[in-house]
């Protein structure tokens, strides 16, 4: 009896073994891009953080994992993708390492900034000056327009004047829980973690519109052409880096990444390949300024 | 600490919904567990197989299964097959429902603790299988299964946190990370929320002491 169960133990210590080496950090190492920096990395002063990553050899980046187009999860390959991950790639390129991809929702982002668990935030994040107080930002790198979302065949609402008594949708901790307060008072606020779940929502009827940022909800059409957008944008959304409180140096190099990003037909390309191809429209590199953005909510 | 009694002083409106959410959450679900768990319990001691086999078919189903997914399957799953359930029903019930699969095992072992010499002696002074069960096996079965029972409701207040999160519901937790996310006052919100929990389950255990002392044995 003694003999089995010693037997039974080495087999178990074995199984778990074999599962560690192979099965665990799966995740981790999928959602790397893959691509490394083809150009020689620069050097950067020592006490900065470009220095402090470049030693490392990796940036941890919180980005979104169910937001196409732009951060999601390629169900074929597992790794990220989207529009923001292009920025995102683009600044680990020009600091010549690793892109550790985590997922950051629009709850936890600016405290995973804080605490250090992510070094860059690139999740759809809008600047704004109530932000800008907790974290700092980028130049906008991109321009979204608050929308709404409903079935197609609803015809009860056509802009965000209709929205009173109805249930809405969007996501913890987004702008779009002011907006609504703001603009649609006596709508019911349905919050929750992700925007995939305000598409189960809506999908499944348990609510009549869903309000966020126009990309996000093209990429909701993409998903499922039964719903379309209503109504005149109600916001100007700038998305802008996250970078941790008063750390300029790091926010300068950002921005100068995301000009280089937008001058040198990287931006076009991109935003063809996730926004473009859909909507038909073209659009050009924002040009607004931090400053600017950071106005435009106040 | 002053900063979380200014948070919730500032947010308390917002923080006494949440409140009132969970708690008629928790009690809406405290009544399904309580009658579908004694109901189980019952088919569970049943004179018949049958009817003890299709207790542990659901014991086995509801306590196997994650709430989270029970919650997803009766809400979303639910609507999906075009049943227009609401977040309200669907939260009681799955709650409800998977809590009454452990209070029904707990009924059901509180049961079988009366020894079984105790049955026959009854039977053997002239007391029928009813006045049996009435009047000798109950009595002794309540002692033991107060202070389980008193676990799996502190169980399923604390539970009623994950119904929340998946069913797009402003409890006392969703209130509170709305508060964090617009004050960015993370670790005061959370301190909110975790005293308004402690105060559902200090009361729990409050009522399980004095339950206790009531049926207790006087030595």
């Amino acid at each position: 009896m003694q003999g089995t169960r010693w037997r039974w133990m080495a087999i178990l210590a074995l199984a778990l073994g074999v599962l560690v080496a192979s099965g665990c950090g799966d995740d981790d190492e999928s959602a790397d891009g893959g691509t490394t920096a083809t150009t020689q990395a620069r050097t950067f002063d020592e006490g900065t953080t470009m220095a402090r990553l470049q030693q490392a050899g990796e940036i941890t980046i919180g980005v979104k994992f169910e937001v196409p187009p732009f951060g999601f999860k390629n169900v074929q390959s597992g790794d990220v993708e989207g529009f923001d991950i292009d920025v995102a790639q683009a600044i680990a390129d020009e600091l010549g390492v690793e892109a550790n991809y985590i997922e950051a929702l629009s709850d936890n982002r600016i405290p995973f900034l804080k605490d250090g668990t992510a070094d860059l935030i690139l999740s759809t994040m809008t600047i704004n000056a109530e932000r800008d107080e907790e974290i700092d930002f980028s130049d906008p790198y991109f321009i979204a327009r608050g929308r709404i979302l409903v079935k197609e065949d609803d015809d009860s609402i056509n802009g965000v004047g209709d929205l009173g008594g109805k249930e809405v949708c969007t996501a913890l901790g987004s702008t779009y829980e002011d907006t609504l307060k703001r603009e649609a008072p006596t709508a019911k606020r349905r919050l929750v973690d992700s925007y995939s779940e305000c598409l189960e929502l809506i999908q499944n009827g348990a609510v009549d519109a869903v309000s966020t940022d126009d990309v996000i909800l093209t990429g909701m059409i993409i998903q499922d052409d039964s719903l379309k957008l209503v109504g005149e944008p109600l916001t100007t959304e700038p998305y802008g880096v996250g970078i941790k409180d008063g750390d300029s140096a790091f926010q300068e190099f950002v921005s100068e990444v995301v000009q280089k990003f937008k001058d040198d037909g990287r931006w076009a390309a991109s935003y063809q390949k996730w926004v473009g191809q859909y909507t038909e429209e073209d659009a050009e590199p924002p040009t607004m300024t931090l400053k600017e953005a950071i106005d435009l909510s106040t | 600490m002053s900063s979380w009694l200014e948070l919730l002083t500032d947010n308390f409106d917002a923080l006494a919904s949440g409140f009132w959410v969970t708690l008629r959450l928790v009690v809406g679900a405290f009544l399904v567990a309580a009658v579908v768990g004694t109901l189980v319990a019952a088919l569970r001691i049943a004179p018949s197989k049958w009817l003890q086999r299709l207790g542990g078919v659901y014991v086995e189903t509801f306590r196997n299964i994650p709430l989270l997914v029970l919650l997803i399957i009766a809400y979303s799953g639910l609507r999906r097959a075009g049943v227009p359930i609401g977040t309200w029903t669907a939260g009681i019930a799955a709650l409800g429902l998977y809590t009454a699969a452990y209070v029904a095992e707990v009924l059901r072992s509180g049961v079988f603790a009366v020894s079984r010499g105790q049955v026959e002696a009854a039977l053997s002074l002239g007391f029928d299988q009813r006045q049996t069960l009435r009047r000798i096996v109950l009595p002794q079965a309540v002692r033991t299964v107060i202070s389980p029972l008193g676990s799996i409701t502190i169980a399923m207040i604390k539970n009623s946190a994950i119904v929340g999160a998946a069913l797009a519901v402003n409890d006392l937790l969703k209130e509170a990370r709305i508060i964090a996310s617009r004050t960015f006052e993370t670790e005061a919100a959370f301190v909110c929320a975790a005293i308004g929990y402690l105060l559902l389950t200090i009361a729990a255990t409050i009522a399980v002491r004095l339950l206790e002392q009531r049926y207790a044995i006087r030595r």
